[in-house]
């Protein structure tokens, strides 16, 4: 007895603080030694140290864990527990997580901003109450337009061989319900597609197209906001529960600080970016007042698809909407 | 995305690369005394002595272009020695930018001094770019090699800037045409230099890891194994993109108990196995 009490004893010796250490491993499409992963491995070292060791983080950078879909099935089955992916993945756990990615829907950041102040919250508690912890939204900025023929109207758009990722339905529906069919592809092939001919218009981001150096296959740029899109950290709530309470506490405050410092970090490269483009001799193509009402008849198109294929809530869009239409009446009556 | 620190010790390696392009500029400047320099500093095991030393080449080559600006062998020369020496061995960021900055310039104005087709590289349009470069003699071969390696040093000291990201894929261009006209050139580190170029992205953003390790395995066969950096390299950028920790340990393991004393690549070698130390350290964290 005394023999199975001195083992006892001596097991739960080994139960140290250190011992316990709870280990989240997460990941990323994200290049290790890439903004995002470098501040992510700042914010999980203060929690570690913060939490005395008792929270550690592996990050699997790269996309060693594959596509965001894959990192989401395998955090369901305790392989990962959690993962930094783009907002419009998480929809199977908040189905209006995505609502800012409404086609032309914003016209500059200011909306933006307006809006999100007032609807971020709303999104990242969807997104919690669907059993992923997430710890702000992180902006990838606007998609634009780039091609290699300008693209002025709607009806150039038409004739163009057009990307769409294959994992977005809204895009691809709105498009085809435009007469444009868009050639589907993932993000690793678009730069071959490019070069090959296969695409020769595609929507990103002023960063997005510099770091996937697909501004080497594209001569235009059009200046008109396509879509919103942003990205975020999740972690599963139910691995984000088996954390002591103070630790969550402290993975809270360090991962937002991460996130809302990205968040604006992304801001600031995206106009720079924008720059870089044009100083790489891609031409910026504006489209006129009479092009820009045909475009944003889109809007509409877009709103039909989403009715028929029951992606975004009414109630979520109308919340974007109202928020918009405020927005802009103030403007229009202080003359901005 | 900033790529920052993605390919710093491609970077190491292509500044070192600078060293050996001195020796013969440097001779005909001083009358034969430097004969044989550029080996001696590449054969040198001593790091310190050689980060001592070579800012006096620097000043003779300055002062040399002081009354000869328009001399594309020595500018080239001077931006290659500016390039490795800031890019390896001087710690104080502003003064390694400086040095970077004048290295570029240097390296841009001797291309254009040898090829009109070479002047403005960087501010045309990639199509522009590609049509250039289809259109270049192969004897310009040396300043186009020498402007792509001390082009890349300058976008890895500026990699926080998006005109430096931008500019990635005019470097790699350029060191696929130098390996189109000999793959041989520079004992074979064109491909060392291609690979680690080609797994800066995951599949899933558009890298081709692949091509790179095809690149990496072509640069150490290219110099018997006794390239240690090229081992590195594979290791750092290809088998830990691709997450094969066996392979990322062997390679390491192979470059630890390797003799750094090869013709050429002592110098590298020796900061390759210092590189191969830190990597071996961090791969428990990093798997």
């Amino acid at each position: 007895m005394l023999k199975k009490l001195w083992l006892l004893s001596f097991l739960l010796v080994g139960l140290s603080p250190m011992a316990m250490a709870q280990t989240f491993k997460i990941a990323t499409l994200s290049p290790d030694g890439s903004f995002w992963v470098e501040e992510m491995k700042k914010g999980t070292d203060a929690i570690t140290k913060r939490t005395d060791g008792r929270v550690k983080f592996k990050l699997y950078a790269g996309g060693v864990m594959g596509s965001d879909d894959a990192v989401l099935r395998k955090m369901r089955i305790g392989q990962l527990h959690g993962g930094a992916i783009t907002t419009g993945s998480v929809s199977g756990a908040y189905g209006d997580a995505a609502v800012y990615g409404m086609p032309f829907k914003f016209e500059s950041f200011e909306e933006v901003d307006y809006v999100r102040d007032r609807m971020d919250k709303m999104i990242l508690d969807g997104i919690e109450a669907g059993g992923l912890v997430p710890f702000g939204l992180a902006e990838g900025g606007f998609a634009y337009v780039m091609s290699k023929e300008p693209i002025s109207s709607v009806g150039n758009l038409k004739k163009a061989k057009v990307w769409a990722p294959s994992n977005d339905n809204l895009s691809i529906e709105t498009l085809k319900a435009l007469g444009v069919t868009p050639v589907t592809l993932g993000l690793g092939d678009v730069l071959t597609s490019l070069q090959t001919g296969i695409v020769d218009t595609v929507a990103t981001s002023p960063v997005g197209a510099l770091a996937l150096q697909w501004h080497t296959g594209v001569s235009y740029i059009t200046e008109l906001p396509v879509v919103y899109f942003s990205a975020q950290l999740v972690i599963s709530d139910k691995a984000f529960q088996k954390a002591k309470p103070q630790d969550q506490k402290i993975i809270r405050e360090e991962l937002t600080k991460v996130f809302d410092h990205i968040d604006k970090k992304n801001r600031i490269d995206n106009v720079a970016a924008m720059a870089a483009l044009k100083g790489q001799g891609i031409k910026v193509i504006t489209p006129t007042a009479e092009e820009l009402v045909d475009w944003y008849k889109i809007r509409n198109i877009a709103l039909d698809v989403n009715n028929k294929n029951k992606m975004f809530s009414p109630a979520a869009l109308k919340m974007l909407d109202e928020h918009l239409k405020t927005y802009r009446t103030q403007h229009a009556m202080s003359g901005q | 995305m900033t790529l920052r620190r993605v390919f710093k010790t491609a970077v190491v390696a292509l500044s070192l690369s600078g060293f050996a392009a001195c020796g013969g500029v440097v001779s005909s400047i001083t009358g034969g005394v430097s004969e044989g320099l550029a080996k001696g500093i590449m054969n040198q095991q001593d790091t310190q002595l050689v980060a001592e030393g070579v800012p006096t080449y620097l000043l003779i080559l300055d002062g040399f272009l002081e009354s000869n600006p328009d001399n594309a062998d020595v500018l080239l020369a001077t931006a290659k020695l500016y390039s490795a020496y800031g890019g390896v061995f001087v710690t104080d960021e502003r003064r390694s930018k400086a040095m970077l900055d004048k290295a570029k310039s240097y390296a841009m104005k001797s291309a254009c001094l040898t090829d009109a087709d070479l002047c403005a590289l960087d501010t045309i349009p990639f199509p522009v770019f590609q049509e250039r470069l289809q259109g270049l003699d192969e004897d310009t071969l040396p300043y186009v090699y020498g402007l792509a390696t001390t082009w890349t040093g300058w976008i890895q000291k500026n990699s926080a800037d998006w005109n430096a990201i931008a500019d990635l894929a005019k470097v790699k261009a350029l060191l696929a045409w130098a390996q189109d006209q000999d793959s041989g050139y520079d004992g074979g580190s064109i491909m060392m230099y291609r690979g680690a170029l080609e797994t800066i992205l995951p599949p899933a953003m558009g890298g081709k890891p692949e091509e790179g390790k095809a690149l990496f395995e072509q640069a150490i066969e290219a110099s018997d194994g006794k390239n240690l950096m090229a081992k590195v390299l594979y290791a750092e950028r290809y088998a830990r993109l691709v997450f094969d920790r066996s392979l990322h340990d062997s390679l390491l393991q192979e470059v630890l108990a390797a003799d750094v004393q090869a013709d050429g690549l002592t110098l590298m070698n020796t900061l390759a196995q210092k590189q191969a130390r830190e990597l071996l350290a961090s791969a428990d964290d990093y798997f």
